[in-house]
């Protein structure tokens, strides 16, 4: 027989029980892992799609303030920038509440030279800015709702007072991080609001520097020129944008983190109750191996192993089965599962976040049992002879 | 072997103090095989606690072997028992999660003798208590006069110059307690381990050396076994 052999051994005196505890901390390992993953698997997310010479200009106060519509031509003058195209939220639905996604109404003529990683075909561009009323969708959404390239939709206003027929030339593709927009021909929205006293603004400006060292200077030049202006605005780069738009969650990220750090709590509690338990059976045998000679710390070790390794699996099983569904989820999204996955075939759990995982369950299984196994270790051998016998 | 020197040991109970023991002296000769004996509370297992290193005296001194007990450490006194005594319980006590081969090799873990070394010391004890069939049984699977024999087989599988045992025929039957008492004298005469044993057993005086006798925390009779 060996320490190891001694420990197994006692960790299956009660299987059903070691098998329930170890599954407890599976799972909350499991919950653990998942939202670890959300902060970093947006962040990553963005880090992937974002680009550091793209910029985003918008209203200092806040995203639903619109800009004067000469700021597009003040900003595509300052040396360096290559290319500006402009969005404003449409606020669109199709065909009922339920089916609202991002609409947004922009330049077709700028869309290559703005967005010239997103991929989006030549002939699919071609058509968008000869079409008047031709539209661009995001793969998701173009999924979800079954269209086709040609087919004729209507969005029905909730901005805008106006409902627009847009007729599908295109799909912006899933890896470009935006795969449920929909963008149409912005000339085409002017003109349907024309009768309604025309359409004068914009709610931002994106815009594309020629080189990524061009960036800091167009920023400060973009600060400069509309300080004190009718309408004071924000400069930054898309990586920053979506760093700031990520940060409006941080109260939610921090509740969830809460919460998996509250679900960790309970099932030290639940753990350490199995262990107190398992101690409080073993005085006896506890008693007798003192009185063989064993002392304190063998004792200690080997009950202090016991509740870590119910750590150790059970952070081994939570973490690789929220490695293995995570990453089969972000496989069945990549064979077309986005329809029914929505963001989740996005969520990427890296390596990192799974042997986090697994320290957390080694430490939950380490504190659980440490209360317990001291008092084990401590016990005083004659007192509890002298119960016994 | 063994010199207990003017040895009191009192326990509080509440407000009450209790006189296990009161100036208690004795001397028992190595080899010898020794009955405890007398009444419910006379101070039998508190003696056998103290002989044992399981417990300390108020008073006096305990020397085993050369050793006086009293200034050790816990840990030390631990360490000296895992190499110096070898104990057996009225209940037998064994692990039960354990094979009775592993119960005996479980004293040998806390020495650095090698795996393979381990298991033929534990097979050798286990076939002098006769018990060489039964190595893979859990105690569940024995009978009490085997797991008893067990219990014998892990206390003198460490080769103990000490052996105790508290009570060991207690909790058999009369043919399985004549048998244990049996053994115990069979290794006392082949391997001359001195063995001190609480019984309240009268058969146990055919067997041994020496009866000490206590009442009331005080000796009796048999302060010497020489």
């Amino acid at each position: 027989m060996t320490w190891t052999g001694f420990v197994l051994r006692n960790l299956l005196r009660h299987p059903l029980r070691t098998a329930l505890t170890t599954l407890s901390v599976a799972l909350s390992i499991f919950l653990v892992c998942a939202v670890l993953t959300l902060p970093s698997a947006l962040n990553a997310l963005f880090e992937r799609t974002s680009s550091k010479a793209r910029i985003s200009v918008h209203h200092e106060a806040g995203l639903t303030y619109w800009l004067p519509l000469s700021y597009v031509q003040r900003v595509k003058a300052i040396p360096g920038v290559a290319a500006v195209n402009q969005f404003s939220w449409f606020g669109g639905i199709y065909d009922e509440p339920k089916n609202m996604f991002p609409n947004f109404a922009i330049d077709p003529e700028t869309v290559a030279g703005v967005w010239p990683d997103y991929g989006i075909a030549p002939e699919a561009l071609e058509r968008f800015r000869r079409i008047r009323n031709g539209a661009l969708v995001g793969e998701e959404t173009f999924r979800r709702f079954g269209w086709h390239v040609g087919q004729e939709v209507t969005l029905r206003g909730t901005v805008f007072p106006v409902d627009l027929s847009l007729q599908i030339v295109g799909v912006i593709p899933a890896a470009t991080g935006n795969p449920v927009m929909l963008w149409f021909n912005r000339k085409y929205l002017e003109e349907a609001m024309a009768p309604r006293g025309g359409m004068r603004l914009v709610g931002m400006l994106w815009l594309r520097a020629e080189r990524p060292e061009d960036v800091d200077g167009i920023l400060r030049t973009v600060d400069t020129m509309f300080r004190n202006a009718e309408a004071e605005v924000t400069a930054e780069t898309e990586q920053a944008f979506f760093a700031s738009f990520l940060s409006s969650f941080q109260g939610l990220m921090r509740l969830i983190l809460a919460v998996g750090v509250l679900v960790v709590g309970a099932v030290v509690l639940i753990a350490a109750n199995t262990a107190a338990m398992g101690v409080r059976e073993r005085i006896p045998e506890i008693a007798i191996l003192k009185s063989l000679g064993f002392r304190r710390r063998p004792i200690l070790g080997a009950l202090l192993a016991e509740s870590t390794l119910v750590g150790l699996v059970g952070g081994v099983l939570g973490a690789g089965a929220a490695y293995g569904i995570l990453t089969a989820l972000a496989a069945a999204g990549k064979t077309g599962g986005n329809n029914f996955l929505g963001p989740l075939s996005g969520f990427r759990m890296s390596p990192e976040v799974a042997l986090q995982g697994v320290a957390v369950a080694v430490v939950v299984g380490f504190v659980s049992g440490a209360v317990p196994a001291w008092n084990g270790a401590r016990l005083d051998v004659v007192a509890a002879l002298r119960k016994l016998f | 072997m063994i010199d207990v020197r003017d040895v009191s040991r009192w326990y509080r109970r509440g407000v009450d103090v209790v006189h296990a023991l009161e100036h208690v002296s004795l001397h028992i000769a190595a080899g010898r095989f020794v009955a405890l004996m007398g009444p419910s509370g006379s101070g039998k297992s508190t003696l056998l606690h103290l002989l044992a290193g399981l417990d300390r005296p108020d008073a006096g001194e305990v020397v085993v072997a050369g050793q006086p007990l009293s200034g050790m450490a816990d840990d030390a006194l631990a360490s000296w028992r895992a190499r110096h005594v070898g104990l057996v319980f009225q209940f037998y006590n064994l692990l039960p999660v354990l094979s009775a081969i592993e119960n005996v090799e479980l004293p040998l873990l806390l020495t650095a003798l090698p795996r393979p070394e381990r298991r033929r010391r534990a097979e050798a004890a286990l076939g002098a208590v006769g018990l060489a069939h039964r190595t893979r049984h859990r105690p569940s699977e024995l009978s009490g006069g085997e797991q008893q024999r067990v219990a014998i087989a892990r206390a003198v599988v460490t080769d103990p110059d000490l052996l105790v045992a508290d009570e060991p025929t207690g909790d058999l039957d009369a043919k399985s307690a004549t048998a244990i008492l049996g053994l115990l004298r069979e290794l006392n005469r082949a391997f001359r381990k001195t063995i001190v044993m609480v019984t309240h057993d009268p058969r146990a005086e055919a067997f041994v050396d020496t009866v000490i006798r206590l009442d009331k925390g005080v000796l009796v009779d048999g302060g010497v076994a020489a």
